[in-house]
Formats: C-alpha cells, structure tokens, sequence
C-alpha cells in the first residue's frame, strides 16, 4: 500500500468507539451481530477482532452492561447494551465527531471545489 | 461441518490467539479474552468455513484485538524473553483442551476434600498433642484413644461439609482467609501423614530431619517409640556394649532425637561414635543417668544349650 494514502482500517479505528456505541444505541446486541450491523450501514472494513476489543475494552471502562441469552440451537449469546455512562459517552462523541466531520467536509469540499475548476 | 469439528477448530483458534496475547499482563489478557471462546462459538455458528479462513490468521486476530482493545492498554512494557516463553507455555497449556476438561470437572472433587480436610485436621492435631503415639491410617476403635480420635474425624467431617456446602458467599478478605485455613491443613498434614505408621507392628521410619547429629531410625512398637534397648543374658545378667545390626548388616542406631533424654556414645579408637551398643547411656535433660527398666526374664528349660534362644531366623553378620 502507498504509504501517503490513507489506511481506511486507520481511520475507521478512532470511531469505532463511536460506531459500536450507536449500533448499542438502537438495541442491545451481541459481538458477530453488532459486526454484522456495522458492516449493512457501510462499515467494510471493520474486522471482527476489532468489534470484540471494542466491545471489551467499553465493557471493561464501565460504559456497557452485558447479560447471557440462553438460545436452544447455537451457542450462548453474550449481549451487550448501553448504561447511563455508555450514553453519556456516545452524546459527547458524537458532538466531537458532527463539528470533526463538518470542519473535515469542509476542508474537502474546499479542495475538490478549487481542484475542479 | 459437524459441530465437534467445529468445536475443535474454535478451541484451536481461540488457543492460538491466546498465545499470541500470552504478554500481555494477566489481568487485562482476562478481561480481554474472559468470552474468546463463546464469541468464536457465535462467528463459527454464522457460517460455514474455517475460523482461520473468515478471521485470517490467528496472530493478525490478535494483533487486531490487542490494538482494539486499546493502545494504554496492549502497552509497550516489554518483558523479560524468559517470561514471556513462559507465559506463552502457560497460555497454551491453559487453553487446551484437557486442561478446561480437568478444570471442569475439578469442582466436583470439592465434597471430597471437605472430607479429606476434616480428617487431616484430627490427624494434625492427633500428632501434636503426642508425638509418640503411632498413628494409623484408620484409628483403632477398641482402644479408647483410637475412639477419640474417630469421633474427633466424625465431627469435623459433619463441620467440615456444613461449612463446604454453605451458599452464602464469603467476603473478599474471608475467602482469602478461608483459602489460606485450607492450604496450611494440607501443608501441615504433609508431616503428619510421613510419620503415620502402617498396620505392621514394627515399622522403621528413616527420621528425615537429624542432621548434623547421629543419622538415626525411629523404632516403633504397638505402645511407642523405642528409646533404649536392654539386652540380658540367658541367665538374666544385663549385658552392656552389645552391638546391634540388622538384617542387612547395617548398624541399628535409635533416633537420638526420640524421647527426652541425651545419649552419650561411646567413641572408637577411629575416632568415631560407636551409635549401636546398647543399652545406649543416656541422661535426662537434668543430667540424672536413665535408670534400666525393670524386666520380667522368661524362666529358660533346664537344658537345650544348643537351641537357638531367641526366635529370630537372623544369624549373626558377624
């Protein structure tokens, strides 16, 4: 890979966070089904390692509760689900990550205006 | 792919990847890897193919996981090479296969040693409150001590379960004390169960801890420990330096240690402490000599010189 072009795994790693805490936000869910929501909102990237890291390392800072589901075929599911800290924390990142992606759009909309002409 | 193949190739994987992770510090790869196995289960159970083909290797998962899991937290603090091997050996053995098997089935031997411990512990205590007294395996019920002893086992074992079976679970600092009450049952019943005799009524125990003295035998009867040996002549004289070897030859030395008294030993013209003439000469602690017991001869038949008067088959080695 060009050294110069971003690593879309890169990037994708310092919002993560953010995505993990939004796909909890909706509902409460287990490690390959948050993967598999992450990737049907357009998140190719993202590696299953990534998601269950992700996963612990919010658990391990308090800002997840997590509970067992028994299932009849399959294995258990370990599901996981925001707290009032995970909420906190996704309303604070995602104000961080709306002024990050709007002063970044406008950067990029500047250049590829400029760049057009 | 049928589950046990499946089930495999999960145990497997996870394995890998926790001996890829084996250097990090104990307490975050448990946090980290707490469900590896049940998440692996769940991605297995999605779809079809092997783990190593859907996740790639198991190196790349955990190098991904580490780094998800937070740079502060993977953190550069390189250990010791040694350390490391060794954390991965253990890795490797905490993540196969029989180890979770013997893990498992480890709890069930709980009520067991509920048993164990109630029965070491009247031993333990057996053993200090007379060191002479030889102890057995299973107490003798018709002498009266054998029967304390029995009771004593029934009713720790009944305190003992009581205390195993109860549900409420302990305090932090209670189940710390209550872990290290049974470590030291076991630890002190080591030397309690070294010294138990066997059903013979002899029994020679090499003595483990006499050291710079004389290296001696504890020599036991039914009734206690040997201390002295009094040997007499047909003719009920009491013999003095009578040398003693056993079957073998090898010179019979009581443990000098055994009882409360000192022996003097007499020194050859080598130079060395001649251990085995008895009747040893020994002294209380006050400095009294040890007075012979008083001994019932046998009344001998008038003639028969010529047979051999004691029923041991042992000719002299001499």
């Amino acid at each position: 890979m060009n050294q110069a072009e971003v690593d879309p795994t890169q990037l994708l790693k310092g919002v993560l966070d953010l995505a993990v805490l939004a796909v909890l936000a909706e509902a409460d869910s287990y490690g390959y089904d948050v993967l598999r929501r992450l990737r049907e909102n357009g998140l190719d990237h993202v590696g299953d390692a990534s998601v269950y890291g992700t996963l612990r390392r919010l658990y391990q800072a308090g800002a997840l509760n997590s509970y067992v589901v028994p299932s009849d075929e399959g294995p258990h599911r370990k599901y996981y689900g925001l707290n009032n800290r995970g909420r906190k924390a996704l309303d604070q990142s995602a104000q961080t990550w709306v002024s990050l992606s709007k002063a970044l759009n406008h950067l990029l909309n500047g250049r590829s205006n400029g760049h057009g002409k | 792919m049928a589950s046990n193949n499946q089930a495999d190739d999960v145990a497997t994987y996870a394995a890998a990847v926790r001996a890829a992770l084996s250097n990090l510090p104990t307490d975050q790869s448990e946090v980290l890897l707490e469900d590896l196995e049940d998440h692996l289960r769940e991605v297995a159970a999605e779809a079809e193919g092997p783990l190593a083909e859907r996740l790639g290797p198991p190196e790349q998962y955990a190098q991904e996981l580490r780094s998800a899991y937070g740079a502060a937290h993977a953190g550069g603090r390189r250990q010791a090479a040694a350390l490391h091997d060794l954390r991965r050996a253990v890795g490797w053995v905490t993540a196969s296969a029989w180890y979770r098997q013997v893990r498992a089935f480890l709890p069930e031997l709980r009520p067991a040693w509920w048993v164990l411990r109630a029965y070491l512990l009247v031993l333990v205590i057996t053993v200090a409150f007379s060191p002479s007294y030889n102890i057995r395996p299973i107490p003798n019920p018709f002498s009266s001590r054998g029967l304390l002893e029995i009771i004593a086992m029934a009713i720790a074992i009944v305190v003992s379960v009581r205390l195993g079976r109860r549900n409420r679970p302990l305090a932090k600092s209670g189940r710390m004390l209550a872990v290290a009450a049974n470590v030291l049952i076991a630890l002190i019943a080591v030397p309690a169960l070294a010294s138990m005799g066997t059903f013979h009524p002899f029994t020679m125990v090499e003595s483990g801890g006499s050291g710079q003295t004389i290296q001696g035998q504890q020599l036991y009867t039914p009734s206690g420990v040997v201390t002295n040996i009094y040997p007499y002549s047909r003719d009920g004289k009491p013999l003095t330096d009578v040398l003693l070897y056993d079957q073998d030859g090898r010179a019979l030395t009581l443990d000098s240690k055994t009882g409360d008294a000192t022996t003097d030993y007499p020194v050859g013209a080598d130079g060395q402490q001649i251990t085995n003439a008895y009747p040893l000469h020994q002294r209380h602690l006050s400095g009294d000599p040890v007075a012979a017991p008083r001994v019932a001869l046998p009344p001998w038949p008038a003639q028969t010189p010529t047979v051999s008067p004691t029923p041991s088959p042992t000719p002299s080695p001499r």
